[in-house]
Parts: C-alpha cells; sequence; structure tokens
C-alpha cells in the first residue's frame, strides 16, 4: 500500500538488487512498482554498447533518433558546460528493467545520458543483478539528475545494521515511508518555504525604509531606527514567531496528508517558493515599506502635538516607524500561521507586549540619567502615533490578505481550466498478457515456469483479479522479504533507496 | 530486532511536542470573514478620515513668509478662539543630516561634563581657535536659529501695542526635568568659566534668558526646541504661546498686525527659506489634512473592494457550480 500510496504522489520507484530478473520482476508486480496497467514494460538485455543504445532510444521515443533531439545536439558538440536534463512527460505509464550487465555499458559515457533520460520518463525502475558498485554509481547518476537535496533512508532488518547507520533516516518498516515522505517531508516543505517567504519580506521592509528616507536626509545615511531597535529586531523581537511558524505549522493535518498524495507533488515542482515567490515577496516588501516611510512621514511632517509642541523630529518619528514595523511583520506572521497552538500565540503576542515592555524600559528616565550618551530617546506614544500605526497596519495587510483570498479562487482556476481534468485511471485488460508473470515470487529455474503459469498445475482465479488476493495474502511477507533481499546484497554499500522529490 | 534495550533510549518521546500533536485551532478564513473583515475596517477607516478631516478643517493656521526685514502688516481676517501658538518654519535645512544628528554631547547637556573631555562627535565645534572647550558644543547647538519675532497688534490708528507671548513651557517635559539640566542652579556663569560660546552665537549660554534661571543655561526652551532635531528638511518649531490676557482673552481678535523680526539667521547661504506660522490646534494636532485624507481614501478603496470582492466570489461559485454539472 505504502508504493501505492507514493505512486500517487507522483514519487518514482528505482529498486536496485543483486537477484535474478525474474524474481525481481515478480517483486515489482507484487508491491506494486510495476502494475498490470501500466502501457509498457521495457528490457534492457542488450549485450554491448549499440543494442543497448537502440534499445533505450528506439522503445521508449523513436523520435529520439533524429538529429534534432537535445541530446543528440549536446552530444555531438561536448560543450564544457554542464547539461541539464530538459522536463519531458511520458504520454502514458511505462516501466524499464535492466540488468547488471548491460548497465555495465549504459553507464559508460554517452549512455549515461540515454539511461538517464529513458529511466527518468518510466514510474518504475528495477536494475536487477547489481554488483555493489554498480548500485553506488546509478545512486550518482540520479544523484546529478536530482538538483534538489534529497535524504537517504535505511530500512533496518534480520540481517544487520549497515543500512541504518549511514542514513539520514532510518526505521523498521518500509510503511513508515509514507508518513515520513506525505506527512513529514510535506511539513517541512511548507514551513521552509514560509519561513524564507516571510523571513525575507520582514527584513526587506525594515532595510528598504532608508531609501524613501534618503530623499530627505540628503542622502547621508541617517537611520530611521534607533540604535537599540535595530540590534534588536532580528534577534529578539521577531525571532520567535518565526521560531514557532517553522516549528509547529501544519497547513493540513496528517490524515489528510495521508489520505490525499497528491498534496506531495507541488514539493516536487518547487512551487512554493521559486524565483517568482521571491519576486513576491520582493514587490510585498517594497511596497510595504513605502507605506512604512509616508504614512508616518504625513501624519508628522506640518503636524503638532494638541499642546503645540513638537511632533516632527526625528525621534517621533523613529518611534512610530518602528512600532508600525513591528505590528506590521507581527499581523503578517499571524496571517501566515494557519495552525495556532498555544505556543504560537504566546510567541507572538509575547514578543508584541515584549517589544512595548523593552520600549518603556529603553526609554525611561532612570535608564537615561545614567547613561545619557547611550539611552536618548525620551517622550511618550500620542494619539496620533496610533492612528498613524493603524493605519499603516491595514494598508500593508489587506492588499496580501485579499490576495490571499483571490489567489486560489481566481488563479487556480485559470489553470485548472487551461489542463483538462485528469482521467480516471479505470483499470482496463491487461495489454502484456506476455509478461504475465509466475503465480510463484521466487524463481527458481526457467523449465517450471512455463507449466505453472499455464495454469494446469493450480487453481487460480481468472487473470484480472489475480493479483488482489495474491497480494493480500503475502504483503506482510513480502514487506520483510524486501527487507531481507537489501540486506543479503549488501557487502560495504548501504542499500538505500534514493528518492526524488 | 536486534535493538534492545539501546533502541528503546533511542526513540523520542511520546509528548504532544515531540509527535506533532500539539492541541490546536486551525485558521481558515471562509469568505464571510474575508469580506466582513473588508467591509468593517472600509467603514471603520471612512468614518475615522471624515472625523480628522472636519477637525483639520477647524484649524486656522497663516503662514508669513518675511520678504522685508522689518515690518509687514498682515489683516487677520477670521478670528480664531482658543490658544494660538507661533511657529517659525525652516525650509531646506537638514536637520536630519547623519553627521548633524551626531553633532552633541549628551553628557553636557545633562550638566555632568561641561568640559567635554570624551566625545568627539562634536568635532569641529569642540573646542575653539585657542583650544578652550565650548558649551555647547557640536553643530547643532551652534546654529541655533536666533532671530526674534515680534508681534503687534494695531488697537487704534498709530496705537500699536506688542502682542503678550509665553516663551515657557514650549518644550517636551521629559526634555526640560532630564534631559537638559545645567550644572548649577546658581551663580551660572561661575560654572562655565573655561568654556566658550560656539562660534555663531552672540551671547555665551548662561546669557540666553538672564531674567529667569529656570530659563536660562541648558535649559532654555528656545535652546532646548532648537536641539530636539527635525526628522525632514521642511519643519517648524514652536517660537512662543500666547498669553491670553487683556485683549487677547479669547484669543487674536480681528483687526490689523505686524511683525518686528530681527533677521539674523542667514538661510539664503543655504538655499533655504524660513517664514512664521501662527494657528490653532485641537485635539488631532495640526491642520495637516494628510491623516484624514489617507483615512477616508483608504475607507472608500476598501469598501469598493469588499463589493468587487464579494463579486468575483459570487461568479466563482457559480462557475464551480455549472463546471460541477
Amino acid at each position: 500500500e505504502t508504493i501505492i500510496t507514493l505512486n500517487k504522489a507522483k514519487i518514482k520507484i528505482w529498486v536496485l538488487t543483486g537477484d535474478k530478473q525474474e524474481t525481481a520482476i515478480n517483486i515489482a508486480y507484487s508491491c506494486n512498482v510495476f502494475e498490470d496497467e501500466m502501457d509498457g514494460v521495457f528490457m534492457i538485455e542488450g549485450k554491448d554498447s549499440e543494442t543497448i543504445l537502440q534499445e533505450l532510444r528506439g522503445k521508449m521515443k523513436p523520435e529520439s533518433l533524429l538529429e534534432s533531439d537535445p541530446v543528440n545536439i549536446y552530444l555531438k558538440k561536448k560543450p564544457k558546460r554542464t547539461f541539464t536534463m530538459p522536463e519531458e512527460l511520458p504520454r502514458g505509464d511505462y516501466g524499464l528493467v535492466i540488468n547488471g550487465y548491460s548497465l555495465a555499458f549504459a553507464l559508460e559515457g554517452n549512455l549515461e545520458l540515454e539511461l538517464l533520460r529513458t529511466a527518468s520518463l518510466c514510474k518504475g525502475v528495477i536494475c536487477c543483478r547489481m554488483t555493489p558498485f554498480q548500485k553506488a554509481q546509478v545512486v550518482e547518476l540520479v544523484k546529478s539528475m536530482i538538483k534538489a537535496a534529497h535524504i537517504g533512508v535505511g530500512i533496518s532488518g534480520q540481517e544487520g545494521m549497515q543500512a541504518m547507520l549511514n542514513s539520514d533516516f532510518a526505521f523498521s518498516q518500509f510503511c513508515y515511508l509514507q508518513r515520513l515522505l506525505l506527512v513529514h517531508g510535506r511539513w517541512s516543505y511548507n514551513r521552509m518555504c514560509k519561513f524564507l517567504s516571510y523571513f525575507f519580506y520582514k527584513n526587506f521592509v525594515f532595510t528598504l525604509v532608508h531609501f524613501w528616507y534618503a530623499f530627505f536626509n540628503g542622502f547621508s545615511a541617517q537611520a530611521v531606527y534607533d540604535t537599540w531597535f535595530i540590534t534588536c529586531y532580528n534577534l529578539i523581537y521577531t525571532s520567535l514567531p518565526v521560531l514557532g511558524l517553522s516549528l509547529f505549522e501544519q497547513d493540513v493535518n496528517e490524515t489528510w496528508s495521508l489520505h490525499f498524495p497528491e498534496l506531495y507533488i507541488p514539493g516536487q515542482h518547487n512551487l512554493y517558493f521559486n524565483k517568482k515567490e521571491f519576486v513576491k515577496c520582493l514587490i510585498h516588501g517594497i511596497y510595504s515599506s513605502f507605506v512604512l516611510f509616508f504614512v508616518p512621514m504625513g501624519t508628522i511632517y506640518n503636524s503638532e502635538r494638541s499642546d503645540g509642541k513638537d511632533i516632527s523630529d526625528i525621534q517621533t518619528f523613529c518611534l512610530i516607524v518602528q512600532t508600525s514595523l513591528i505590528w506590521m511583520v507581527t499581523v503578517q506572521i499571524a496571517l501566515k500561521t494557519t495552525y495556532w497552538t498555544m505556543i504560537s500565540h504566546f510567541f507572538i503576542w509575547g514578543s508584541l507586549g515584549f517589544y512595548f515592555c523593552i520600549l518603556f524600559f529603553l526609554y525611561s528616565d532612570g535608564l537615561c540619567l545614567m547613561f545619557p550618551s547611550i539611552f536618548q530617546f525620551l517622550g511618550k506614544a500620542l494619539s496620533q502615533i496610533w492612528l498613524s500605526l493603524i493605519l499603516s497596519v491595514i494598508l500593508c495587510v489587506i492588499p496580501a490578505f485579499g490576495y490571499q483570498f483571490l489567489q486560489p479562487l481566481v488563479f487556480d482556476r485559470i489553470n485548472h481550466c487551461k489542463t483538462r481534468p485528469p482521467q480516471v485511471r479505470v483499470r482496463t485488460k491487461l495489454k502484456h498478457p506476455s509478461l504475465r508473470r509466475s503465480a510463484y515470487a521466487f524463481s527458481h529455474k526457467q523449465g517450471f515456469g512455463a507449466l505453472i503459469t499455464s495454469g494446469k498445475t493450480t487453481k487460480t482465479k481468472p487473470n484480472k483479479k489475480n493479483s488482489f488476493p495474491v497480494k493480500k495474502k503475502e504483503s506482510s511477507d513480502i514487506s520483510t522479504r524486501i527487507v531481507a533481499f537489501q540486506e543479503k546484497s549488501i557487502s560495504g554499500v548501504p542499500s538505500t533507496i534514493p528518492l526524488k522529490f | 530486532m536486534n535493538w534492545g534495550g539501546g533502541g528503546r533510549k533511542l526513540m523520542p518521546d511520546n509528548s504532544a511536542m515531540k509527535q506533532q500533536k500539539l492541541p490546536a485551532h486551525q485558521l481558515h478564513f471562509s469568505a464571510r470573514v474575508v469580506l466582513t473583515i473588508f467591509f468593517a475596517t472600509g467603514v471603520f477607516c471612512f468614518c475615522m478620515g471624515v472625523i480628522l478631516i472636519l477637525s483639520a478643517q477647524s484649524i486656522q493656521e497663516i503662514e508669513v513668509c518675511p520678504i522685508l526685514l522689518y515690518l509687514f502688516f498682515w489683516y487677520w481676517g477670521l478670528n480664531p478662539g482658543g490658544d494660538v501658538y507661533m511657529y517659525y518654519k525652516l525650509y531646506g535645512f537638514y536637520q536630519n543630516h547623519y553627521r548633524y544628528v551626531l553633532s552633541r554631547s549628551n553628557n553636557q547637556l545633562v550638566g555632568k561634563d561641561i568640559m567635554v573631555r570624551d566625545v568627539e562627535d562634536c568635532a569641529p565645534f569642540k573646542v575653539s581657535q585657542n583650544k578652550t572647550p565650548i558649551a555647547p558644543c557640536g553643530a547643532i547647538a551652534n546654529s541655533m536659529f536666533n532671530d526674534t519675532i515680534i508681534l503687534s497688534y494695531t488697537l487704534k490708528s498709530s496705537v500699536h501695542i506688542q502682542v503678550p507671548m509665553l516663551k515657557t513651557e514650549l518644550t517636551w517635559w521629559t526634555d526640560k526635568y532630564v534631559k537638559f539640566q545645567n550644572p548649577s542652579l546658581i551663580n551660572l556663569s561661575d560654572r562655565f568659566v573655561g568654556t566658550e560660546k560656539p562660534p555663531y552665537w552672540q551671547a555665551p549660554i548662561y546669557e540666553l534668558d538672564t531674567s529667569d534661571p529656570g530659563n536660562n543655561g541648558f535649559l532654555n526652551d528656545d535652546f532646548i526646541v532648537w536641539m530636539r532635531t527635525a526628522a525632514f528638511p521642511t519643519f517648524k518649531k514652536l517660537y512662543r504661546r500666547l498669553y491670553r490676557v487683556q485683549y487677547f482673552m479669547d484669543g487674536l481678535p480681528a483687526g490689523n498686525y505686524s511683525f518686528n523680526i530681527s533677521y539674523n539667521f542667514p538661510v539664503t547661504r543655504i538655499k533655504g527659506e524660513k517664514s512664521v506660522v501662527l494657528s490653532t490646534l485641537t485635539w488631532s494636532g495640526g491642520s495637516s489634512l494628510f491623516l484624514g485624507l489617507a483615512y477616508t481614501v483608504t475607507g472608500a478603496f476598501l469598501w469598493l473592494a469588499s463589493f468587487a470582492l464579494m463579486a468575483i466570489h459570487m461568479t466563482m461559485k457559480k462557475k464551480k457550480l455549472s463546471y460541477r454539472r
């Protein structure tokens, strides 16, 4: 079931094993790495480079033999810079089987690219009869294809702890992989993206105010904030809310994450934080800094207090801008947080309250008398400050709020209309009855296989329904068998499953 | 499994925090909530804006640019009641320049360190040419505004009386009583022995207001007001307040007024300008319309936005239903 769920999340499974081809294929079918409904399963069994090349290209994409193909162009020219594989979408579900002997040729030179290209179009890849060294080579090859970070997961088995010791995550059962990827992996990606975009935003706002002020202070780099505020801003006032967001944020709870593996797909395509999102962050930061500067400026520009005293001095201006900034970023993170635990409340509102405490403390009379040159800012809050603050917060937050509301309504709708809705997979008749495996998971000799598959010696149900009873009966055994597989073939090289995120 | 006891110790606790199972409230903004927020905020902003505009409109303010050096006639058409404040306004004077803002000695101004031994920020106004320390040091003090502005009222033809003005209570309380302090209350001139006045000043610090020791030395209100550096190159600073006695009990009566200004402060050198402003005030501060206008515009915009969002939401809902069908 784990593999079915992972397949739904568009995660491709590669199985690297040292076992025989038929055994490996049987296992693949039992575990749903290959499905009966797949459009094709390609076997690469060539004994030399040319045959393998033909097999790799001809079967998957006949037009890849043409001159205009980008890979062909690259191979001809051999430029110095690294080649990025163009993203290609397969026109159906395919599987690939390659044995160790062919792999030895396929991992050399030009064929490496071909193998990569063909393999990345397949839903599942079985590499059988592999030596440990070849396993490492394949992992290296796939690593170079995956530009994002990846993890190694070791599943401990009866036969030793080699895999566990060398991996980033280790657990005891294969089915825990589901939770690791679909729940924790997804949450982690989501949190990381929110953290990044918020952090960039808050620092853009903080810094870009000085850009606007430069036009009014003779470009003399006079700061808009009190020096203590600059010190404490990232360290004290805004650090805890971000920490809370990164530790506890859940956009969808775990039951739903497991139920809908399709939610995993945005992570694979870098949808939540990419150049476009960064630019959005930047624009939001520029707009916020604009509001944050000009609203306080307009408030105090030609104004006085109600008793006639001065309000258009640097100290008041700094105070207004600082306080507006803190309020603004706090409200922004409050909007970004969708999962409000007690800790989130404490961090967010606590930081705000803490800012006001520090404000009254630092700007009190006592400290100024003790250290006049350091603590210069004294004064009180005024009604105009509050009005200006409220206005700046409203002006900054409302557009983001509206955009957040509109985005799923309007923009995603547009994208949906462009592509046709995905067809529901209907269980069709088997397309490749010739690949129908034997009723046994293990094969010993070729001779018996034909006899058994003819159905003469066993009473099995009709072909179509066969997969389910087999799976159910042997599912518990299969998982341990896979584990056993991997552990047996180890000799110094950890067998980890490279996973594409 | 071969882990045994060691493995169990390595397992994380089953606490709510470590297992990411903290009780929490999920925040989802439904369409109704969003639209309500937009609408309510719009109403609030609009009302606030209207109130602010109305209160700003009730203020009367007059700005006078003294082109001539001495006499200037003015007719006060309206009758402003209540307190009237007189300001001097400067254009193009960058009190917010980085180096300028730093050029002061707060230790000296509190009365602790008259001789300014350990502060380099005041340079080049730290010591005079013959190496005596300057009190008060720094560029801010040196460039103090030193025009004298006198307002006169024409009671009858050829009878002019000087409008009584107060020169105290111009500053923030914390400035007067905490941040600026004289080294001693009596014999101020003795305490400043060994120091010199700043180069641009006509009289030393202890002679700024000899009639009132509470307004002399560092405690001089005009001095303190000037030392509070402005945030923008165009600013106005409180100069005097109306003393509501005799004819001026209810503010400035209608009639002819004239200004008598001794022109000391050189703004033309810095390509700036100066003017005098007379103004009344309300709870919301001066006559600046900015806040009021900004709030009104924001309120109106939010209203429009909420209607637009509602329209979009309705159309999307209909589309969704038809799509499903």
